[in-house]
């Protein structure tokens, strides 16, 4: 090494970067002027930087997909965020953990005031598509949208029926796709089985709100209850209320209430969701490995 | 009725898709740093998508006229962190303060030259795939702060905030990851026949250097 460099070295990199101060910049400068070794660093420091841009900018560019699927994850989130009556302001932090289930003393209110209303005005069962919103002037100084009541609801109602599960209704699972009749979207017979998972049986879980339906199935993985649900995702939209994730190149929706995690992937119309005690991210990878 | 330019219009009562179009504007930088950081293309894909998602769940929380690109890499990288390293980057043994910086003094003049010599191009496919596996190699946030200063060219200020650590810190893990850069780039050098075997510390200025790039240019033509 020349004699003049060592008190140069530490300040060469920062000069490349463009980060000295200015009468560092004229000393080193002046100090590059007479050595042509530390001028040869410079010059292999750039020339790395150069190389590092162009190896990692030519290895990332996206693929058409992968913009798409991007561009329409945006455009969802814009539809769910114009949905929705949460305040924009509160920190994400605070928003991700209450999101789900904000405003809990109106919805109860909105819910119980819809239940009373649908009870009166519909006695049979049929199409209540539009139907079942509550009159305008019941729910005057309720911020919450009838959807989110009905998918709280139903979230309510799934996480109920997992924590104290009735008898199983149906313990063939080869008889799961005729739940079909009575939840009014298709079910499909769902293999846990790379978990290890042991079946324990099918039941229906009602929703008051709308006179819904969804199936419920039962498994023990690991020795933990899995609950996973099949369920109308037009009328009752989880995404709307829950958190978007990504997991398996699919959107899933995540949240957490009373110990219990919650993961559903809604696809065509058709809800799944998974109730358990595990973590957010197993849930999440459970019903993204399940449905696909 | 004239629509306001671009120009005029503040940024701070963008509309949703000029947003949206500013930060997929910025979808090439975050892949890059979401595959560096993930090492792996899908999850760096799964990674980019949250990240926006994030983005536009927040929007509200950009300030207008900040960098646009800075702000999300921040949620990229914290996302990062919150998905996949609950306990936060990475720590290594090599923190603290750089207890030895003239350790890469050691690499000569002809060397340097010769590593960085316009005819290796022909190579370059190859160090390119070098580079990566080399960056990929580096302990987590000395590869971050290489990443986020050499490809995506922020500042230390703006690496610091995105890292959440002081500027100092900044200078030495980026210091360190092209040290490591350096003589891993240097052995695969060698090892290619580009360089010769380093002399000895303390004579890198002695005049046989020509030798080095005369071997190298040989080689290459011998093996074309």
């Amino acid at each position: 090494m020349s004699h003049g460099c060592r008190p140069f070295l530490p300040f060469l990199e920062v000069f490349g970067d463009g980060e000295l101060s200015a009468d560092k910049v004229l000393e080193v400068e002046q100090h590059l002027a007479e050595c042509r070794l530390c001028r040869e660093r410079v010059r292999l420091n750039a020339a790395l930087r150069a190389s590092t841009r162009q190896a990692l900018r030519a290895a990332a560019a996206p693929s058409s997909a992968f913009q798409a699927r991007v561009t329409q994850a945006m455009a969802a989130e814009r539809e769910r965020q114009e949905q929705r009556v949460l305040p924009q302001e509160m920190p994400d932090r605070q928003r991700a953990r209450w999101l789900p289930w904000h405003a809990t003393a109106p919805i109860a209110a909105a819910a119980a005031l819809t239940l009373l209303w649908a009870r009166s005005n519909h006695q049979s069962e049929g199409d209540h598509s539009g139907a079942s919103d509550p009159p305008r002037e019941a729910l005057a100084g309720v911020t919450t949208s009838p959807a989110t009541e009905s998918v709280d609801r139903l979230i309510d109602e799934f996480l109920k029926n997992h924590a104290s599960p009735r008898a199983p209704e149906l313990l063939e699972p080869a008889r799961i796709p005729e739940l079909e009749l009575q939840v009014g979207v298709p079910v499909p017979r769902p293999s846990l089985d790379q978990y290890g998972a042991h079946w324990e049986g099918a039941s229906l879980v009602a929703v008051p709100v709308q006179n819904h339906r969804a199936a419920s199935l039962r498994y023990r993985v690991a020795g933990h209850r899995v609950t996973l649900y099949v369920y109308n995702a037009d009328r009752f939209p989880l995404r709307a209320t829950l958190e978007p994730r990504v997991v398996r190149n699919q959107a899933v929706f995540i949240g957490t209430r009373r110990g219990y995690t919650l993961a559903a992937i809604e696809r065509r119309g058709v809800g799944y969701a998974v109730t358990t005690d595990l973590s957010d991210r197993e849930s999440a990878e459970l019903i993204a490995a399940t449905i696909h | 009725m004239a629509r306001p330019s671009e120009h005029d219009r503040p940024r701070d009562r963008l509309l949703t898709d000029d947003f949206e179009r500013e930060a997929l504007s910025h979808l090439n930088s975050l892949l890059a740093v979401g595959t560096r950081l993930t090492r792996s293309s899908a999850e760096a894909e799964d990674l980019v998508q949250d990240t926006l998602v994030k983005a536009m769940r927040a929007r509200h929380q950009f300030e207008a006229g900040t960098n646009m690109r800075a702000w999300l890499l921040r949620i990229l990288t914290n996302t990062f962190i919150n998905r996949y390293r609950r306990g936060g980057l990475e720590r290594t043994v090599l923190e603290g303060p750089d207890s030895d910086p003239l350790a890469d003094a050691w690499i000569g003049s002809s060397t340097m030259e010769a590593m960085r010599d316009p005819e290796s191009q022909a190579l370059r496919p190859m160090i390119e795939a070098e580079i990566r596996s080399a960056i990929d190699e580096l302990p987590e946030d000395f590869r971050l702060a290489v990443v986020l200063a050499d490809v995506e060219e922020l500042s230390y200020r703006e690496i610091s905030e995105i890292m959440n650590c002081p500027i100092g810190t900044v200078m030495s893990r980026l210091h360190r990851g092209r040290r490591m850069l350096k003589s891993k780039l240097h052995e695969h050098a060698r090892a290619m026949g580009i360089i010769g075997p380093e002399p000895v510390v303390g004579r890198e200025d002695s005049p046989s250097e020509p030798v080095d790039l005369r071997t190298y240019r040989e080689k290459r033509s011998a093996a074309s």
